[in-house]
């Protein structure tokens, strides 16, 4: 029992990991846009498509497809924010929401119609799984693990480090500012936009390499990447972490005593308990 | 001397029929604290936004030298050299002191890195405190800073709205030597103040504003004298 | 032909129930709900299951419906009435999809995704199938005319006042001495409650429900029909509802016409087109076709 228990941790702790980029994709666009955007699912699913592209068609490996699914997703995301969103954002953050589901919706079926309702996976090299101290991990999980930690990382950089990362906090925190200091709001938006939408991209090729893919995918995580952004804070990148490795665990402990349909609900029980105990979240809202 | 800044007749408020500026105008010329009071909502802060070009006005032009600035975005205003310090949310809480003040430059980041030493000089406190959160400092702190990001571009005019609001009297005190301190390295300073006494003391000149209209104005130390004024703010 | 027009009819019916049951909590009150087919479903299967297993008088069924929906759109308002509605739209839309897992998966109560098949319908099988579909018709019509009066009423009572001063601003409203919260959590159990009503009487007509039958889509039409028709407004709900199934068989004729295409494609095309009927409504005609009138308060 305590074996399979510290199995499970391991296997969450990689899901979470995984879960963590587009939930840190999510929350940052909440930060600096301020509305949920739901598209993050259907960007998913875009980055998850142009990886296998890349993956199985070019037949490039997998770190590079990972490279593919990010700008071919972040740049969807800019032009479906410049075109769609952007118009809409004076009309109010719930519009905005409700245009987003409509979005998705357009966007999911625009990829059913190309590539149909087929399950595809990535080419992988069959390899055994790994074996230490009676716990399993297979080389792939391994390996995703360690892209989502390069990417998370490159975000933390960019964000603490560069003019352009701290001028996007700076507008998380208050726009109003930023704009009297000459940070011109339209090009951080874009930005967030290029980098959030691309983390979801990247979020979707790991999903996809993790198992397969189909125009579906990005919905069926997006419960799981809103329990994260929620649990950890909404608008706090850090929060977003720490409520992606909470929803993993949570989920994979949650085999212990529910049948793994359910898996998903642990998230949507999870986001009930937070915000019932501390309605801004782990790390509270607008942290970085 | 020719003016700095010039406001002439400037009508604006929040909405098209929304009117709390009815004809304002005020002059400021290089170099001077000009101090501007008035009871609560007569329309001070809205008069400092509009120069910051965070309000369109309605009617009215404003001029900084050769230049119109009514209808201007706040982000072009500031690259004239005016800087505007809210009253509140005036730093960016998450952010470190030292990123704030690289955000009060971030038009020219270059000459930033070289006045954020010259800022650390002249606010010790805040070159203590530069790697903490701005949301970590007091409420005198977080005034000192807000104005010290300001002075990172450099600016030929400042506009302070209620820089003493909430603070203790020391601190207030602090923050008004602070400001004739910047004065005296030759920037142009209008002070929006509840604090009537205190700002006409350090001001130049002063304008009295009440629901939206000039009331009175001149040299700041008879407008401390005058009778009307004395009745209005300070109640005796 | 004609069955058709009436099954369109009684289709636009439920729609326009969903429409108005939306209307309460995102047109009248400002909360929004983007899973509310999660309520649609919950009442669908309430029915079906007391009306089928149980062999309740399918009225009973209805009831309960209503009942159990209100109860869940009460537990829900109560959970995120101190948050703001951007939190709501998060959870609401996490709710129908486990609403949608649940049934899915608890086979021994749903029979998971094969669905419940043979739901009672008033005098179904007594009648030929053309009468059953007129009187299921005159039924709906019904249902859709006593939930228009009751909302045309709230909406004019001083009630809804209370309920668009809390839209407006919820912060005046509680300033005005209103029990906030109180009005949101009323609000969303009326609205849940119509919603599953339109569930419960959609598994009456079609006799079969399924996991598959509450899928986001059908948020995405009722959302369409609310702001097509014009936020608010429950005259605008109604035909709203009536121009996206409309639009919705019209598609369905369109893109029969064009050939060569899959039939995943054709769905593909479809959800698409629905999906940017809402954008294009939303950026043209963001008040609707009949917005509100806002009477003064």
């Amino acid at each position: 029992m305590p074996r399979e228990i510290a199995q499970l941790l391991l296997n969450g702790l990689m899901a979470g990991t995984i879960l963590a980029v587009p939930a840190i994709g999510f929350t940052a666009i909440y930060a600096v846009l301020r509305f949920p955007n739901f598209a993050i699912a259907a960007h998913l699913t875009i980055g998850a498509f142009a990886g296998w592209l890349a993956n199985v068609s070019l037949g490039l490996p997998a770190a590079l497809a990972v490279g593919v699914a990010f700008v071919v997703a972040g740049l969807a995301g800019v032009l479906n924010d410049e075109l769609i969103l952007k118009p809409l954002r004076p009309a109010g953050a719930l519009t905005t929401a409700i245009a987003a589901v409509a979005l998705t919706l357009v966007l999911e079926n625009v990829v059913r119609f190309v590539f149909g309702n087929d399950l595809r996976g990535y080419d992988l090299p069959i390899r055994r799984d790994w074996q230490a101290a009676g716990l399993r991990i297979a080389p792939q999980q391994v390996h995703n693990f360690v892209i989502a930690v390069v990417a998370m990382a490159a975000v933390f950089l960019f964000l603490a480090f560069t003019r352009t990362g701290k001028a996007m906090r700076a507008v998380a925190d208050n726009p109003m500012l930023a704009s009297v200091k000459g940070i011109d709001a339209d090009r951080v938006a874009r930005l967030t936009n290029f980098v959030a939408m691309g983390l979801a991209g990247v979020g979707g090729v790991l999903v996809g390499l993790d198992t397969s893919i189909d125009p579906l995918t990005g919905f069926r995580v997006i419960l799981s990447v809103f329990a994260a952004a929620v649990v950890g804070g909404l608008g706090s990148i850090p929060g977003a972490v720490v409520g992606a490795l909470t929803i993993g665990v949570g989920e994979e402990l949650s085999l212990l005593v529910l049948a793994p349909a359910y898996r998903t609900v642990v998230g949507f029980a999870a986001i009930l308990v937070v915000l019932t105990l501390r309605p801004r979240g782990i790390l509270g809202e607008r942290a970085y | 001397m020719s003016a700095l800044l010039a406001v002439e007749g400037v009508v604006a408020g929040y909405s098209p029929s929304d009117e709390i500026l009815k004809g304002v105008d005020l002059a400021v010329d290089s170099g001077e604290i000009v101090s501007v009071i008035g009871p609560n909502g007569a329309g001070k802060s809205t008069l400092l936004k509009v120069v910051a070009g965070l309000l369109r006005p309605h009617r009215g032009r404003v001029r900084l030298g050769e230049a119109a600035l009514e209808g201007k975005p706040a982000r072009e205003v500031s690259a004239l050299g005016v800087a505007f310090v809210p009253q509140e949310h005036n730093v960016f809480p998450s952010l470190t002191v030292r990123e704030n003040l690289e955000m009060g430059g971030y038009v020219d980041p270059r000459a930033a890195r070289r006045r954020i030493d010259e800022i650390f000089v002249r606010f010790p406190a805040l070159a203590d405190k530069r790697r903490h959160a701005a949301r970590t400092l007091s409420g005198g702190q977080r005034q000192m800073l807000a104005m010290a990001m300001a002075l990172m571009v450099a600016p030929v005019l400042l506009l302070l709205d209620e820089p003493s609001a909430g603070l203790a009297p020391r601190a207030a005190e602090q923050l008004f030597d602070t400001v004739v301190a910047v004065n005296g390295d030759g920037v142009a300073i209008v002070m929006v103040e509840q604090n009537a006494l205190e700002a006409l003391a350090i001001a130049r000149r002063g304008y009295i504003l009440v629901d939206g209209r000039n009331s009175k104005s001149g040299p700041a130390a008879e407008l401390a004298r005058d009778p009307d004024v004395r009745r209005i703010f300070l109640g005796g | 032909m004609e069955n058709y027009l009436v099954a369109m009819a009684v289709f636009a019916g439920l729609y326009a129930l969903l429409a108005l049951g939306l209307n309460v909590v995102w047109g009248m009150t400002g909360m929004i709900n983007l899973g509310l087919v999660g309520f649609f479903g919950l009442g669908a299967y309430a029915s079906a299951l007391l009306t089928r297993a149980h062999r309740a008088p399918i009225v009973l069924g209805l009831a309960a419906a209503a009942l159990v929906t209100a109860a869940a759109g009460a537990a829900m308002a109560l959970t995120t009435a101190r948050l703001r509605g951007d939190y709501l739209a998060i959870i609401t839309l996490g709710f129908s999809e486990v609403v949608r897992l649940v049934a899915s998966n608890e086979l021994w109560l749903t029979n998971g995704t094969d669905g419940i098949s043979g739901i009672p319908g008033p005098w179904r099988g007594r009648v030929t199938p053309q009468t059953f579909n007129v009187v299921y018709l005159a039924i709906v019509a019904l249902a859709v005319l006593a939930v228009f009066a009751l909302c045309q009423r709230i909406r004019s009572s001083p009630y809804g006042r209370v309920l668009r001063a809390i839209r407006d601003d919820d912060q005046v409203a509680a300033v005005a001495g209103k029990r906030v919260i109180v009005f949101k959590v009323q609000a969303f159990a009326v609205s849940a409650a119509i919603l599953g009503l339109a569930g419960a009487l959609w598994g009456h007509y079609t006799s079969f429900i399924a996991p598959d039958v509450f899928t986001p889509l059908v948020t995405i039409y009722v959302v369409l029909a609310l702001t097509a028709g014009g936020t608010g407004n429950n005259v605008g709900a109604v035909l709203g509802a009536a121009l996206v199934i409309f639009l919705m068989e019209a598609t369905r004729f369109a893109t029969g016409w064009v050939g060569m295409l899959k039939p995943v494609q054709v769905a593909a095309l479809r959800e698409a087109l629905i999906g940017g009927a809402l954008l294009v409504v939303l950026r043209v005609r963001p008040r609707g076709l009949l917005p509100e009138r806002l009477a003064r308060s």
